[in-house]
């Protein structure tokens, strides 16, 4: 029992060091790579100012197009922002043990995609120190006012949400760092017991903790789904070609939470990859990801068929033309290539455990990742160009749309700026919730010896039927 | 061997006459489009004269489509000379437009001949178009104090002296301006003058004007053969006054207040979520405020 007993601190001692050990190195190729996105962004916020300066003509948007690449972006961020409550707090709710090693970077992808979503909207405005406006004259009734609301609200719970599990890891980091002989470690320091909040791991401090924590579960994921609705509110409350529709709400909801748990995969991997952690996220919290991904596939396989089959069997005047675009016109390849690529081929894919091994998952994630990226595009621009008032008399330029160099250049610094978040963040705090994990040893472990001690007192119990006597009521044994 | 060097030959030969084929279809292609021009003229009010000419060219498709930065010259017929009036670019629209000048050469028959010309154009062949058109007025006469609500247009032909002569048997329509364009004065709203040259039009009672019952009205000649478009207007009382009512939707979508539901609603659902969260906000508070406690005490 007490080589058991060292066996199980020997496994959380070389836990906490797992995670710990890439908060203590900054080597170069982080360097480069952080000098790298930096570049990325420098570039993109240059393309911003130049934006600011001449206005939304340095763009390729124009009258009709007046949402382009960065709307398409705002809609597909915040449905990777769903990834964090789906893996955390539904499977935290399910209390499915597989969890634990893989809520934090869900969590943090949650965070850092509403961060950079969220602001996209403010890119997408010709005068942003207008954006004030919003609170001052904001319409109660418009759905514009309830994303604005809404991702608020989102963002904050999302955020509490991952702090509050940081909180005993913060602690930990604390009490490890304990030679403080440069700023940069005098700076952690002082992080990390701020963040820790005075945490010694009373029963009572865990008892707060454990209370807080399951009302946020409770709380976030209502407000996840109604974040993603109202944006869908976006589109659904406009009378558009397209955009007219009742499924739009789950639609977008699905949508969001297959891009998302996909994202969330690619997290994982590259974690797994760049942080040698492979011992916690092994192949099966893959596979067991990987299912939820096909089942929400499966899923929005079924909810693509409503969106487009039964405007198709109509074929009403206006959506008829946008649906001909869609399906044999300018957006057809791409269309096509998307229900195949990106839809068909994960199903097939990721229905055999094959498909579900890491690396063939790896490379569905990112086609379905990218290819969400594409679908938002698909459902923002071609039904700008599909007015119900036929465009006319109008250049031809303004009658067709894509991105310009500003646009990507911009996208690019928010993507590369998700990236430098992610990485400062797994430069500072543990990417796994140690605590978490452990626990989840711990409950291993007891469960292995609560196994065990049946075992033990079975075999007793055997033994002592045995030794009744024969020729005695056969009853009694019956009844033992 | 010989089969491979066989076919090989043949498949080149195959293809050489096909490219002589296919460049003997080819047409050959000229760099600059043919372009159509369309002339009209109109006189304003405010004896303002213009022309518009209207210039449109092929697409790839066969489709007409404006053609945009033609360069259109503008020139009047003075005998048998044409003298250069102005030139002016199309538009996005394929519309060029000048401002004619007051005074005209007149030809025999007292018309004015203008032509516009695309010429020595570097996207377009060369074309023009010519029109003649004599001098009119058009003026409309409307009597505010007049309770049947007569609107008067008269029709005349100006001579090279300045003389005026009524035209007989033309058809003047009359309109209404509104905010965003013009619409017919009443269904039937095409009154043809009579020997004096005047076609009165009894004005509908029931058309909206504005606070003080103001309306726009419009007399248009409208595509006349002789004197191509001639329009005047004139402000006058005979609209029904419009009642403004001070909040017409007290509380709806479209209004300036939200309805209660849609408040009470939100209320509850954001308000409750952020309730939660300040009640969140005081339990971290209390995780702190207990670590703080726990820190003091070790301390001492």
């Amino acid at each position: 029992m007490s080589t058991e007993k060292y066996n199980i601190k020997q496994e959380i001692e070389t836990l906490r060091e797992d995670c710990l050990r890439p908060t203590r190195t900054f080597n170069r190729t982080t360097q480069m790579w952080v000098g790298f996105l930096l570049m990325v962004m420098g570039w993109g916020l240059y393309c911003y100012i130049h934006q600011l300066g001449h206005g939304l003509g340095v763009t390729a948007m124009r009258d009709y197009v007046s949402w382009g690449l960065y709307i398409s972006t705002f809609v597909f961020f915040i449905g990777i922002s769903h990834s964090g409550t789906l893996v955390s707090a539904i499977l935290r709710i399910t209390k499915q043990e597989w969890r634990r090693p893989i809520t934090r970077s869900a969590e943090l992808l949650t965070f850092v995609s509403l961060l950079f979503g969220g602001i996209q909207p403010i890119i997408d405005l010709g005068h942003p120190e207008r954006i004030g406006n919003l609170v001052l004259f904001g319409r109660v009734q418009s759905p514009l006012m309830w994303d604005v609301i809404s991702i608020l609200t989102y963002f904050t719970g999302s955020t509490v949400f991952l702090f509050l599990p940081m909180i005993p890891d913060m602690a930990l980091c604390r009490d490890r760092l304990t030679v403080v002989d440069t700023r940069f470690k005098r700076f952690k320091k002082w992080l990390y017991t701020k963040m820790a909040l005075g945490w010694q791991g009373t029963k009572s401090q865990w008892h707060r903790l454990e209370k807080t924590m399951t009302i946020m579960t409770i709380v976030i994921i209502p407000v996840a789904v109604s974040v993603h609705t109202v944006v869908s509110y976006i589109f659904a409350m406009t009378l558009r070609p397209g955009w007219n529709s009742t499924v739009f709400g789950i639609y977008f909801v699905v949508g969001a939470l297959y891009s998302g748990s996909a994202g969330v995969i690619l997290g994982m991997a590259a974690f797994r990859k760049f942080y040698h952690l492979e011992k916690y996220l092994t192949p099966r919290h893959f596979d067991l990801i990987g299912r939820i991904v096909l089942a929400l596939t499966l899923f929005y396989a079924y909810l693509n068929m409503n969106e487009y089959w039964i405007p198709a069997y109509k074929m009403a005047t206006a959506e008829g033309h946008l649906l001909r675009d869609l399906f044999y016109g300018d957006y057809s390849k791409v269309f096509w290539t998307l229900q195949f690529g990106t839809v068909l081929l994960p199903i097939i894919v990721m229905s055999f455990p094959k498909g579900r091994k890491i690396t063939p998952l790896v490379i569905i994630c990112i086609i379905i990742v990218i290819g969400a990226w594409i679908k938002r595009y698909l459902i923002v621009v071609p039904t700008m160009l599909h007015p119900f008032l036929p465009i006319q008399d109008v250049t031809t330029q303004w009658s067709d749309y894509f991105p310009n160099y500003v646009e990507f250049s911009v996208e690019a610094a928010c993507v590369a700026g998700i990236f430098l978040v992610i990485t400062i963040f797994s430069k500072l705090f543990p990417m796994m919730a140690v605590w978490e994990v452990e626990e989840g040893i711990q409950i291993n472990h007891d469960n292995a010896t609560a196994i065990e001690l049946r075992k033990e007192r079975e075999a007793e119990d055997a033994k002592t039927i045995e030794g009744l006597p024969i020729s005695g009521d056969q009853s009694i044994k019956q009844q033992v | 061997m010989k089969i491979i060097k066989k076919t090989a030959l043949a498949i080149i030969i195959t293809g050489l006459l096909c490219n002589i084929t296919f460049a003997q279809d080819e047409p050959k292609t000229s760099r600059k489009s043919e372009a159509t021009i369309a002339l009209s003229y109109y006189k304003k009010a405010d004896m303002s004269r213009k022309s518009i000419a209207t210039v449109k060219t092929k697409n790839k498709e066969g489709k007409f489509v404006p053609a945009i930065n033609a360069t259109v010259n503008f020139y009047v017929l003075n005998g048998n000379e044409q003298q250069l009036l102005k030139s002016a670019s199309t538009d996005n629209k394929g519309k060029a437009e000048i401002e004619i000048q007051k005074v005209l050469p007149l030809g025999e028959d007292l018309s004015f001949t203008i032509v516009a010309k695309i010429e020595k154009e570097n996207l377009y062949d060369d074309v023009e178009e010519q029109m003649h058109y004599k001098n009119a007025n058009l003026s409309l006469n409307l009597n505010p104090h007049d309770t049947s609500r007569i609107a008067t247009a008269r029709v005349t032909e100006i001579d090279k002296d300045g003389k005026e002569t009524p035209v007989k048997d033309v058809e003047l329509k009359f309109y209404v301006k509104r905010l965003f364009g013009i619409m017919p004065a009443a269904e039937e709203n095409t009154i043809t003058t009579n020997e004096n040259g005047e076609a009165s039009f009894e004005f509908p009672k029931n058309v909206p004007g504005d606070t003080a019952g103001t309306i726009s009205v419009a007399v248009r000649l409208e595509d006349n053969e002789q004197f191509g478009n001639l329009e005047n207007s004139a402000t006058t009382s005979w609209g029904t006054t419009l009642a403004i009512i001070k909040d017409p939707f007290p509380r709806a979508l479209w209004g300036a207040h939200a309805p209660w539901g849609i408040i009470i609603t939100l209320s509850l659902l954001f308000g409750g979520v952020w309730t939660t969260y300040f009640y969140i906000f005081l339990l971290i508070r209390n995780i702190k405020k207990e670590g703080d406690t726990l820190k003091q005490k070790t301390t001492t």
